[in-house]
């Protein structure tokens, strides 16, 4: 019934191909009425059936993990490798290991690496834990006392597992969540080199608060 | 022509017209400054402030201001360009179209003007109020409660004035351009009123009435829609006008224009899940924001195509006519980020697209360069129309058009480098891959000259639209405001007067009814049922397109009778609105929030730890931090506390009124920093952040040291809370103000302790009180019906008769 129409417009050409252009003008404006682009419908009718297809398939089908399953399947098996890596260090580590690889510069190096981008905001550059006079939150590393213990592999666990006790305001964090095994080896061995091993084998002290 | 037509001559109102137009141009103008600033502060620090002390030479003591900080400022401009430019620049293209397509003056003289004054009295309290601090915390919701009852009744009177305008009408036939016109306004009041309900606590202050996931979901079914029918959907409306009259060519498919249309508002409602993929939005939801929004590409390029096909056989006029040039290019612009779009919510992308500069990207591709040429397309044609003389500089509106399409390439080019390079590295896995690989830190360092890029990007188009405002102002003092009067001939009114049940019963009405049914029931329905609802909306699709087949003359006609009767064409584009937000958010609203909390409930904050949770939300921290550790093992590692399901869990932020998962890392996650920092870290942190991080981008917050946190206000807060059902025990006000005092006092100790003198009623005291509650929850097992195995017999949560396993207990 448009083509009816269409000869009311003398501008129409009289070609019986041209696109349908339909009657009603609005303030001037015309409409064609041509075909939709065959590759456009396709392109919808693809979305539409790939929208039923993958619900289809996930909650009809049960096909494909759930976000639950996929991630602690993944984490599991990363904590797996984790506990390995830790295991082969810590069979490899002891106390004299450690003081062993604080004189080694290679390994020190590594280790100020880490210390340079994690720690010093709270030990500040110097291991001192005060900046410009102004105390951080971290202890002091380059001092004698140690809180926690001042065996090579008290501090391991230390950088490891962060303050012991979780009840105070003030506490180191853990960095397994951030650091490997090895680089927790390697980061210690860099407070060490700042730092003698003791001659005897005397008990280490251990501050009283 | 009919005999008994009338003649009758019509003074169009265009005085309303050019006042919105110039009010676009200047708010336009204030709008991309200020996201200039904000975009200099994401790559050099000062920017927050400091910067004034350097250029005044000490004349102006500062580490920081607040008003100017990215947190407060960012809201500025997004409220800015949204509302402000493109809200008036929609007001002005809309007022000029609909007296023309309706062969009427606008419906009432007075009311206009409530529309236009009234709006900008709206922007200028916004202007003021969001550099206060003053905001709700929602993006793009951030206005107090009295600003917003103002928009809504600003809202009505545009509504009523445009409805009253369409009724009185001499055209009897909606051309395309109202229809969208129609969608624009009925959304944005269902989206606008929806997503700001509130219950105020003061005169300034409230909170959102939904929390959590309601909370994330509504305000993302409003956001998402946002951009769908304040700068997508009326903006088309304008193209369908301006561009046949620009080109002096019939629109290429009456047809399209249809399809694109319905399909278009119908599919855009249910996508704005997907601005929460792989968070702790429930599956399903997801599942429709990612399918939806992979069909509306079709649609949205449907658009384009009759935007750009309306030019066959006019394609000469873009070498010579800045207005085509700057359509063009719009249109462009708009197909490239509708395409974009369906790409960046499929879920495998999101996980490396999203809380990175892509999305940024993303959104200015859409924003500069369709809004933004959109509308200078439309000045430059209307502007010489209004004032009755001729564009004043044609080679400056090409200089604009080169630099600003410049300035849009540099941008966006620069946010995908940025967002795919931070995406990638925040998501690498060392060699082993067991842990991150990168410092979120090191990522800032890498991205930094891209941000400097981006700036000169956004510079660059600054400085073509200020090309734009001289060639306009010089255009308009050169002329003179014109009354447009015509004369046409009206004929005895029979439109507007179909029955209620032509609307309704018919084909086209009962198979799209049906088919809508059916596909709700596969997905609500348990399991067998579903499937047995999907062969039936199958069967029921291939009956309908059958039918049409055999009597789709019927079918246009009934639609060219619908036409003619605006009130049952709104009242159609309302259903087709309402029902993808309905079906999303009433399942999550009614549930009892104790239900969906997969094994973890949020602990209560303080009155303390509410208090600074106010200030966060104050501060606009939510602008660069979220709180949502995604369901993804990069997410987990880096965020997580170290237990195998780590990601935030539904019940952690249950409470939260309003939620504040955040939509940008441009700063970590902080959804577990409670358990990551204490206070001393966070006290110096806040003063200077470089003491912490020299790469940190983050300003200096030195007033929180200064101002007193406002514990008086607390009492009403925390019964606002509890009439939201957050399960506070009753508390006097005093009981109330003596706990945060007590625990402010508690933590000055402290701090004092590490040598961080700070008094314990100030802002920074409650504000890292609350830091330090984040990712605080306890344990709580799942509901006995929540571990049985057998898929459920009611309808309900499709992820409940899933065909696997139910959700193992966490085991850790």
């Amino acid at each position: 019934m448009n083509n009816d129409h269409s000869a009311h417009h003398s501008t129409q050409p009289v070609d019986p191909n041209a696109p349908v252009l339909r009657p009603h003008v609005y303030d001037g404006i015309q409409e064609y009425d041509q075909k939709l682009p065959n590759w456009w419908l396709f392109t919808f009718y693809f979305a539409i059936a790939w929208f039923v297809l993958y619900w289809f398939l996930y909650y009809n089908l049960g096909k494909f993990q759930t976000d639950h399953d996929r991630v602690t399947s993944q984490i599991d098996a990363i904590n797996q490798v984790k506990a390995w890596e830790l295991e082969a260090m810590l069979a490899k580590l002891d106390d004299k290991v450690l003081w062993e690889w604080s004189r080694n510069p290679q390994i020190a190096d590594q280790g100020a690496a880490t210390y340079q981008k994690l720690c010093v905001a709270c030990h500040a550059p110097d291991l001192s834990a005060t900046l410009a006079g102004a105390k951080l939150p971290g202890l002091p590393l380059n001092d004698a006392e140690w809180k926690y213990g001042a065996k090579p592999m008290d501090l391991f666990k230390m950088v490891q597992k962060g303050s012991p006790d979780k009840t105070q305001a003030v506490q180191m964090p853990p960095w397994e969540q951030v650091l490997s095994a090895s680089d927790i080896a390697k980061v210690v061995a860099f407070v060490l080199s700042h730092h003698t091993e003791p001659a005897t084998a005397d008990p280490p002290k251990v501050s009283s608060n | 022509m009919n005999a008994n037509a009338v003649k009758t001559t019509i003074v169009f109102d265009d005085r309303t017209v050019r006042h919105f137009t110039i009010a676009s141009m200047i708010w336009g103008f204030v709008g991309i400054l200020v996201g200039l600033i904000a975009a200099t502060q994401l790559s050099f620090w000062q920017m927050n402030g400091r910067f004034l002390q350097t250029i005044t030479g000490g004349l102006i003591q500062s580490e920081g201001l607040d008003f100017l900080t990215f947190g407060r400022l960012r809201p500025l401009h997004t409220n800015a360009a949204i509302f402000a430019f493109v809200g008036n620049m929609m007001f002005a293209g809309v007022y000029y179209s609909t007296q023309r397509l309706c062969k009427v003056r606008l419906a009432s003289d007075l009311l206009s003007a409530i529309h236009f004054w009234g709006w900008q009295l709206i922007i200028v309290a916004a202007a003021v109020t969001l550099p206060a601090g003053l905001t709700r915390g929602k993006e793009y919701a951030e206005l107090i409660w009295p600003i917003n009852i103002a928009v809504a009744l600003i809202w009505v009177v545009f509504a009523i004035n445009f409805f009253w305008t369409l009724k009185k009408r001499n055209e009897p036939s909606l051309y395309v351009a109202l229809w969208f016109y129609i969608a624009t306004i009925v959304t944005v009041a269902m989206l606008y009123i929806v997503n700001h309900l509130s219950l105020p606590t003061s005169l300034t202050h409230s909170y959102p009435i939904f929390g959590g996931v309601q909370d994330a979901l509504v305000q993302w079914w409003y956001g998402h829609n946002a951009v769908a029918f304040f700068l997508t959907n009326p903006i088309l409306g304008i193209m369908y006008y301006f561009m046949p009259k620009a080109a002096g060519r019939p629109v290429y498919s009456y047809r399209l224009s249809i399809i694109h249309f319905w399909s278009l508002v119908f599919i855009y409602i249910w996508a704005g899940p997907h601005h929460l993929l792989n968070t702790s939005l429930p599956r399903w939801l997801q599942m429709l924001g990612m399918l939806f929004s992979l069909m509306l590409w079709a649609p949205s390029w449907g658009g384009m195509l009759n935007g750009l096909l309306t030019l066959r056989g006019a394609w000469d006029k873009l070498r010579t006519d800045p207005v085509i040039k700057f359509f063009v290019a719009a249109i462009t612009f708009y197909g490239m980020s509708t395409f974009e779009g369906p790409l960046l919510s499929i879920r495998a992308v999101n996980a490396l697209s999203h809380y990175t500069d892509w999305t940024i990207g993303h959104v200015h591709a859409g924003t500069l360069g369709w809004n933004g040429f959109m509308a200078a397309g439309m000045f430059y044609w209307l502007v010489p129309v209004l004032w009755g003389t001729r564009l004043r500089s044609i080679p400056a509106a090409n200089m604009h058009f080169w630099i600003g399409t410049v300035g849009i390439l540099l941008y966006v080019a620069s946010m995908w480098a940025s967002g795919i390079t931070q995406g990638l590295m925040l998501n690498q896995l060392n060699a082993e891959g067991t842990l991150p690989k990168y410092e979120f830190a090191e990522t800032l360092e890498r991205i930094k000259p891209l941000m400097i890029t981006r700036t000169v990007g956004g510079g660059l188009y600054l400085i073509g639209y200020v090309i734009m405002l001289w060639n306009l102002f010089a255009t308009i003092r050169a002329g003179k405001p014109v009354t447009d009067s015509r004369e046409v001939y009206v004929e005895p009114k029979k439109h507007d007067s179909m029955p209620w049940k032509e609307v309704f019963l018919n084909d086209p009405i009962l198979y799209t009814v049906l088919g809508i049914f059916f596909c709700c029931l596969w997905f609500f329905l348990p399991s067998y049922a579903n499937v047995g609802a999907l062969a039936g909306g199958i069967a029921l699709t291939i009956k309908g397109v059958a039918r049409f087949k055999a009597t789709h003359q019927s079918w246009s006609f009934w639609y060219e009778k619908l036409l003619e009767n605006f009130l049952p064409f709104t009242v159609l584009t309302f259903i087709a609105v309402a029902i993808g937000g309905l079906l999303q958010i009433i399942p999550t609203v009614i549930v009892n929030r104790g239900d969906r909390i997969e094994g973890r409930i949020q602990k209560l904050y303080t009155p303390l730890e509410l208090c600074g949770r106010d200030i966060y939300v104050s501060e606009g921290c939510y602008n660069c931090h979220s709180q949502m550790i995604r369901q993804m093992v990069p997410d987990v590692l880096r965020y997580g506390t170290g237990r195998r399901d780590d990601y935030s869990h539904l019940g952690e932020s249950i409470y939260d009124h309003p939620f504040q998962w955040g939509s940008k890392r441009t700063g970590p996650d902080l959804a577990r920093e409670g358990s990551k920092r204490d206070y001393t870290w966070q006290v110096i942190h806040l003063r200077n952040p470089r003491d912490m991080d020299r790469n940190s981008t983050m300003p200096n917050y030195p007033w929180l040291f200064d101002k007193k946190a406002d514990i008086d206000a607390l009492p009403a807060k925390i019964a606002a809370q509890r009439t939201l059902g957050v399960p506070y025990k009753p508390m006097t006000a005093d009981v109330i103000k003596d706990k945060a005092r007590a625990q402010a006092i508690e933590i000055s100790a402290v701090l004092k302790g590490q040598g961080q003198l700070v008094p314990p009623d100030r802002e920074i005291i409650a504000l890292v009180a609350y830091l330090k509650a984040l990712g605080s929850w306890e344990e709580k097992l799942p509901a006995a019906d929540k571990s049985d195995d057998r898929p459920s017999l009611t309808p309900g949560n499709p992820d409940n008769h899933r065909p696997v396993a139910a959700i193992p207990a966490p085991a850790n």
